[in-house]
C-alpha cells in the first residue's frame, strides 16, 4: 500500500527537443525504459498501544490500577525540494499517564539544508524544531519499535524531563565523516530551547507551581565512532542547558534560575546474536531561588545502564537491563537528603536502581510485541522532581509490567 | 553383535546420509547476489566499505554528482538478509536500526522498500540514480552490473 506510493514516479514532462534528445541517448546506450527521479515525497507512520501496570509508586498514574495510558501515535513527511533542501515534519500523540503531558505534539518540523559532501563527508545543516540526537537513543525515545524496550532506561532518558530533552526550537548541524581505515565518524552540534507547557510544569515542579518555567539556552554537542568494520561503536555527549520560573502572584515558590549540565559517554556491540549497550551520565543541577529567596544547591548525580539483548531466532529477542542512578554523588544512600528535610522526604528519593527482564517478537516485517517486567529500588526518578511526594511514592521498592503492540510503515 | 553385511549396509546409509545433508545445505542457500544501479550512475565497482556507506545512507550521491537512491526488499526477507550478510558484512537488524533513527527523526530518508524483487529490478530500471540488488543477473537488462571489490 505505502509501497506503492512510494513506488509512484514522477511523470515526466518533455518538450520535444528534449524528448529527441532522450530518444537519442536511450539508443545511444541500449536504454529501453525512460529515467525519471525518485517521488520525493515519503510517508511514514506507527502506532502502538499497551498496557502497562505499575504497584507502589505514581510512575503512570495515582490508583496504582492497569492502565491503557501507553499509547504512541506518529506520522511524518520528507519532501525533497531539491538537490540540496529537504523539508520533514513529524506529529506525534503521547500518553504515558503521569510519565509526560498527554497529548499531540509536532515532533520535529525542520528544513535540511545538505551544505556540503563528497564520497567521504558529509555536512547537512536543519533548521526549525530539531529532535535530540546526541544520546544513543535519544531520538528515538518515543518510536517504539526503534528504541530498546517500552520503558527505556531512566537514567538517561528520563520522562519528567522528556519535553526538554527531546529536542528544541533552533538549528543543528551534523557533520559525517568516513575514512576506510580509521571508520565512521558523526559530529553533531544542536542549540534551541523547548516550549514548556503548564501541564510539563506539574509534571517537572508539582502542582503547587503556579508560574512559568522557561528553557532559556540549550547547546549541545556529540561525537560518535565506529571503528572500520567493526561491531562496536562509540559516543560522547555534553549538553549545558538553562531554565528559569517565574512565579505567580499567589505561588507555594519564588523566581529562580536552574543550570544542567549533561554529559554522556556510550558504547553500543552489535553482533549476531548479542546486542549490548551502555551508557554512563554525570549531571550536575544548579538551583537558584525556587524554594526561597537566596536558596542555592548545585549538586552532581550520576548513573549508569547496562543492557544485553539475545536474539533467540530471527523474530523472537530477550533482554536484560541494569540501571543505577543516584541524584547526588555526595548522598549516594540518601541519608543527608533525608536529614537535611527533618525526614519529611525519605532516603529512598536519591536513588534509582531497574532490573528489567524483557522480550520482543516480530509477527512481521513491522508488526511487533514487546512485553518487559522491573524491579525498581528508589524514587528519584519519578515526577516531580522538584518537589519529591512522598505521599503517593511510599515505599521504597516498586515494580511495572507492560506489554505494547506496535505498528508501522 | 553386527555382522559384516550389516556394517557395510551401515556405512552405505551413512554415506547417503552425509549426500542428503550436503544437498540440502546447498539447495537451501540462495544463489549469488548481484548489485545493479541505473544506468546514470558512473559506477561499475564499489568497495565494500562504499556499498556499506551507501546502504547506511551515508554516502548520498554517486562519483558523477546524481543523488542515489537506495532500494531494498523487507527486513526478513532472505535475500535481504543474505545481502546484507554476504555483501555489506553487517547484520539487517543494525541497517533497521540506522533506518528507523533517521525516518523517524527527520535526520534523513531510509531506503526505499518494493514488495518483490521484480518491482526492485524494475525500479532501479527505471529510477535516476537508483541502486539495488537481485539474485540471478542473467535475465535483467539495461542495468549497471556492480562489482564489489575488498
Amino acid at each position: 500500500m505505502l509501497t506503492s506510493l512510494k513506488l509512484r514516479i514522477k511523470t515526466a514532462h518533455f518538450n520535444q527537443s528534449i524528448f529527441i534528445s532522450a530518444c537519442s541517448l536511450c539508443f545511444s546506450v541500449g536504454l529501453n525504459a525512460a529515467e525519471v527521479n525518485v517521488e520525493p515525497l515519503q510517508v511514514h507512520g506507527f502506532v502502538a498501544q499497551g498496557i502497562i501496570d505499575v504497584d507502589h509508586s505514581n510512575f503512570v498514574n495515582e490508583s496504582e490500577n492497569i492502565s491503557l495510558e501507553l499509547t504512541e501515535v506518529g506520522i511524518n513527511a520528507s519532501y525533497q525540494l531539491n538537490d540540496d533542501f529537504r523539508l520533514a515534519g513529524q506529529a506525534v500523540y503521547l500518553n504515558g499517564g503521569n510519565r509526560y503531558a498527554a497529548g499531540s505534539r509536532i515532533d520535529y518540523l525542520l528544513l535540511e539544508w545538505d551544505a556540503a559532501h563528497n564520497e567521504n563527508w558529509q555536512t547537512s545543516f536543519y533548521f526549525g524544531r530539531v529532535k535530540n540526537n546526541h544520546w544513543l537513543y535519544s531520538s528515538a525515545r518515543d518510536i517504539p519499535f526503534a528504541r530498546p524496550s517500552i520503558i527505556i532506561s531512566q537514567v538517561t532518558y528520563f520522562d519528567g524531563l522528556r519535553d526538554l530533552a527531546v529536542g528544541g526550537d533552533g538549528a543543528a548541524v551534523k557533520v559525517k565523516y568516513n575514512n576506510d581505515e580509521l571508520g565512521e565518524f558523526d559530529l553533531n552540534f544542536s542549540r534551541g530551547k523547548s516550549p514548556i507547557s503548564g501541564k510539563q510544569v506539574d509534571i517537572i515542579a508539582g502542582k503547587q507551581a503556579q508560574g512559568q518555567l522557561k528553557h532559556d539556552l540549550d547547546a549541545q554537542l556529540s561525537i560518535y565512532w565506529r571503528p572500520s568494520f567493526s561491531a562496536w561503536q562509540f559516543g560522547l555527549s555534553a549538553n549545558d542547558a538553562s531554565f528559569s520560573y517565574h512565579s505567580a502572584q499567589m505561588d507555594a515558590y519564588v523566581n529562580s534560575d536552574f543550570t544542567l549540565q549533561f554529559y554522556t559517554a556510550n558504547a553500543l556491540y552489535e553482533g549476531e546474536f548479542w546486542q549490548l549497550s551502555a551508557e554512563i551520565i554525570q549531571e550536575r543541577l544548579v538551583t537558584q531561588g525556587f524554594y526561597f529567596p537566596g536558596f542555592h544547591r548545585d549538586q552532581i548525580g550520576q548513573g549508569y545502564y547496562l543492557q544485553a539483548r539475545y536474539q533467540v531466532d530471527n523474530d523472537l529477542s530477550v533482554q536484560l537491563r541494569t540501571e543505577r542512578y543516584y541524584s547526588n554523588k555526595d548522598d549516594k544512600n540518601g541519608s543527608k537528603l533525608a536529614q537535611v528535610s527533618g525526614g519529611l522526604v525519605p532516603s529512598y528519593f536519591a536513588f534509582h536502581n531497574d532490573l528489567m527482564l524483557g522480550m520482543s517478537y516480530d509477527f512481521t516485517n513491522n508488526f511487533r510485541v514487546n512485553a518487559e517486567y522491573h524491579w525498581v529500588e528508589g524514587t528519584a526518578r519519578l515526577s516531580p522532581i522538584v518537589q519529591p511526594d512522598p505521599i503517593a511514592n511510599n515505599s521504597k521498592n516498586w515494580q511495572v509490567w507492560a506489554i505494547q503492540l506496535m505498528y508501522w510503515f | 553383535m553386527f555382522s559384516p553385511v550389516d556394517h557395510k549396509e551401515e556405512n552405505i546409509k551413512t554415506i547417503f546420509s552425509y549426500i542428503i545433508v550436503i544437498t540440502l545445505l546447498f539447495s537451501s542457500k540462495v544463489s549469488a547476489i548481484n548489485i545493479i544501479s541505473n544506468l546514470t550512475a558512473d559506477t561499475t565497482s564499489l568497495s565494500v566499505a562504499q556499498l556499506r556507506r551507501i546502504y547506511s545512507m551515508r554516502q548520498a550521491h554517486w562519483h558523477n554528482g546524481i543523488p542515489i537512491v537506495v532500494y531494498v526488499l523487507a527486513s526478513k526477507n532472505p535475500l535481504h538478509q543474505q545481502f546484507c550478510r554476504e555483501q555489506l558484512r553487517l547484520f539487517p537488524y543494525q541497517l533497521d536500526r540506522i533506518w528507523h533513527k533517521l525516518t523517524f527523526s527527520g535526520y534523513g530518508v531510509a531506503p526505499i522498500e518494493v514488495d518483490t524483487q521484480q518491482a526492485l529490478i524494475e525500479a532501479v530500471k527505471t529510477t535516476k540514480g537508483a541502486i539495488g540488488y537481485v539474485e540471478n543477473i542473467s535475465e535483467v537488462k539495461n542495468v549497471n552490473i556492480i562489482k564489489v571489490e575488498d
